[in-house]
C-alpha cells in the first residue's frame, strides 16, 4: 500500500542482492531448514573369483562344436612340433587317439585304419595311463560349512559386505554407513566411514564419485522443529575389495557377513531391501 | 559349407588351379638338402597350391567324411541346434541388459535427488577426473620420492581401474584369498604438506 511496502517488494525482486537495503523494521528471515540429512553407505563387492559353471545345454553345445572342429580341422603337423620318433610324439599320439575315440566312437582312434603305426608297445605302456590332474577344486571348504565371514565362499558369485549396526536401539543388518561431515564430499565421506568402521586391513577401491543409489529414511513422526531436516538420505557408493578382511571396531559395528543377493534379502528390512535391490548384481 | 562333404557332389572350388609359379622362398627344395628343419617350416608356412582335393588348403584329415557324419546328426538337427543356441544367447543378453537398466535407473534417481538437496555436492559428484593430470603438489612430491614409494604415488589414479582387480579364472588361486593384507604407507600430498 504505502511507498515503503512497494519499495520492499521491488527490492526483493531485484537481481543483485547487494542493491537491497536492509530496513531496520523488517523481521529477520527464518533460517531455511536443510532439505535432508545426508549419510553415505558403501556397497563393498567381492567380484567373482572363478568363471560360472556352464549349464547342461552350454556344455552339450560346446562339446558338439568341438566334435565338428575335430572332424574338419587340418591334420596336425606332427613333423613341425615333434622330432620324429621322439617319446613326446608318442605321448601326444596316444592322447590324440584317445580324444578321437572319445569324440567319434568306435572305428576311430586306435581302431582307425589311419592310426599311426609308429607306436611301440613300450610307448603304450609308458604313456598309456591317464595323468592325474592336480588342480585346485572349485568348491571351497567354506561353501560346505556355510561360513559367511569367508571371502572364498561362492567363488562364482558377487559377494557384498553387510554389517550389523545399532539403529534406533535395535540391531539391524545394513551396508556400512555413516554421517557426512560438513564440507566433505560424499565419496570421501564414504571411504572414511568404511575404513573407520571395518578397519583399514582391506584393499578397497571406490569406483566413482557418483552415488549409485539412494535410501530415504522418514522419521515415524514428522519433526515439529523446522530447522530439523524432514528426512535422512543415505547415498550408496560402489566399491571393490581386492585383498584383506574386515576387522570390526566393535563400537558401531557388532558383526559382519559376506553375502549373495538372495542372502541379503533374507537379512535386511523390507523397505531397505526395496531401495537397495536394484543396485546389486543378480549373479 | 562343410555339409557339402556329405553329399557326393562336385565342389564349387576348382580342383586344379593353373600352375602358377611360386616365389623362391616358398618353392620346395630337393631332398637330401641342407636343413631338414627349414624344409619342415617351409612346408608348414607355404602349403602347396595344387588343388587336387576339395579343401582350400588341400589338407583335411583322411577320414573327414566319416568323422563329420558321426559329428553332425543331420542338416535339420544342426540348424535346430544353432537356432537354440542363438535363442539361449538372446535370453542371457536380455537378462544382462535388464540388470544394467535397473542399476542405471537407481543411479539416475539418486543423482536427481542429490541435485535437489545440494547443488554443490551434485556438481562435485559429476566432475570427471582426468587420470593423466598431475597437480603441482604431486609433481613436487614425486621429485622427492624414489623406488616403491614413487610407484605407490601413481598406483591408484582417480578414474583408472586398479591392477589388482582380477579376471575370474576356471579354478581359484592355490593360496586362496589373501586375508593378511596390510596397507603400505602410501605417501599422500596432504600428509607431506602438513
Amino acid at each position: 500500500m504505502s511507498s515503503r511496502s512497494l519499495w520492499a517488494s521491488c527490492s526483493r525482486r531485484a537481481p543483485f542482492p547487494s542493491s537491497r537495503r536492509a530496513f531496520a523494521s523488517e523481521a529477520p528471515r527464518p533460517k531455511k531448514a536443510p532439505r535432508a540429512a545426508l549419510q553415505t553407505a558403501v556397497i563393498l563387492n567381492r567380484s567373482p573369483i572363478i568363471t560360472r559353471t556352464p549349464s547342461l545345454f552350454e556344455r552339450a553345445y560346446y562339446n558338439y562344436q568341438a566334435r565338428i572342429q575335430r572332424a574338419l580341422h587340418n591334420p596336425f603337423p606332427y613333423e613341425f612340433y615333434f622330432k620324429p620318433g621322439s617319446p613326446l610324439e608318442a605321448k601326444f599320439s596316444i592322447e590324440e587317439r584317445r580324444r578321437d575315440r572319445k569324440a567319434f566312437g568306435a572305428g576311430f582312434g586306435a581302431d582307425s585304419e589311419d592310426a599311426r603305426s609308429t607306436l611301440t608297445a613300450e610307448d603304450l605302456k609308458k604313456f598309456g595311463q591317464e595323468e592325474e590332474e592336480n588342480t585346485v577344486s572349485r568348491l571351497h571348504a567354506s561353501d560346505l560349512s556355510g561360513d559367511v565371514k569367508s571371502l572364498d565362499r561362492n567363488g562364482q558369485r558377487n559377494l557384498y559386505l553387510l554389517v550389523q549396526q545399532k539403529k534406533d536401539g535395535k540391531d539391524a543388518w545394513v551396508f556400512p554407513d555413516g554421517d557426512v561431515n560438513a564440507g566433505e564430499l560424499l565419496h570421501e565421506a564414504a571411504e572414511r566411514r568404511l575404513l573407520g568402521q571395518c578397519g583399514d586391513a582391506m584393499d578397497t577401491w571406490i569406483v566413482s564419485r557418483n552415488p549409485i543409489g539412494l535410501h530415504k529414511i522418514h522419521p515415524p513422526t514428522p519433526p515439529t522443529d523446522p530447522s530439523v531436516p524432514p528426512k535422512t538420505c543415505v547415498f550408496f557408493f560402489k566399491a571393490h575389495i581386492m585383498a584383506g578382511q574386515v576387522h570390526p571396531d566393535g563400537k558401531s559395528v557388532a558383526d559382519f557377513a559376506w553375502l549373495t543377493k538372495q542372502e541379503i534379502e533374507e537379512r535386511v528390512a523390507a523397505d531397505y531391501w526395496h531401495s537397495v535391490k536394484d543396485m546389486l548384481s543378480d549373479f | 559349407m562343410p555339409l557339402s562333404l556329405l553329399a557326393a557332389s562336385s565342389s564349387k572350388l576348382p580342383l586344379r588351379v593353373a600352375q602358377t609359379s611360386v616365389r623362391c622362398y616358398a618353392a620346395p627344395r630337393k631332398e637330401g638338402g641342407l636343413d631338414a628343419a627349414k624344409e619342415i617350416i617351409r612346408r608348414s608356412l607355404y602349403p602347396p597350391n595344387v588343388r587336387n582335393k576339395p579343401t582350400p588348403t588341400g589338407t583335411w584329415r583322411p577320414d573327414v567324411a566319416r568323422a563329420l557324419q558321426k559329428a553332425i546328426p543331420s542338416k535339420q538337427a544342426h540348424e535346430t541346434i544353432e537356432r537354440a543356441w542363438k535363442l539361449h544367447l538372446r535370453h542371457i543378453r536380455h537378462q544382462r541388459d535388464a540388470d544394467l537398466m535397473r542399476k542405471y535407473e537407481c543411479m539416475k534417481k539418486a543423482m536427481d535427488e542429490l541435485e535437489k538437496i545440494d547443488p554443490h555436492l551434485y556438481k562435485e559428484a559429476n566432475r570427471v577426473e582426468d587420470p593423466r593430470v598431475r597437480t603441482q603438489a604431486e609433481v613436487e612430491l614425486a621429485k622427492m620420492l624414489r623406488g616403491p614409494e614413487r610407484k605407490a604415488l601413481d598406483a591408484r589414479s582417480p578414474g583408472l581401474f586398479p591392477r589388482e582387480l582380477r579376471v575370474p579364472a576356471d579354478t581359484p588361486p592355490r593360496d586362496g584369498w589373501n586375508y593378511s593384507w596390510k596397507p603400505s604407507n602410501r605417501p599422500s600430498v596432504e600428509k607431506l604438506a602438513s
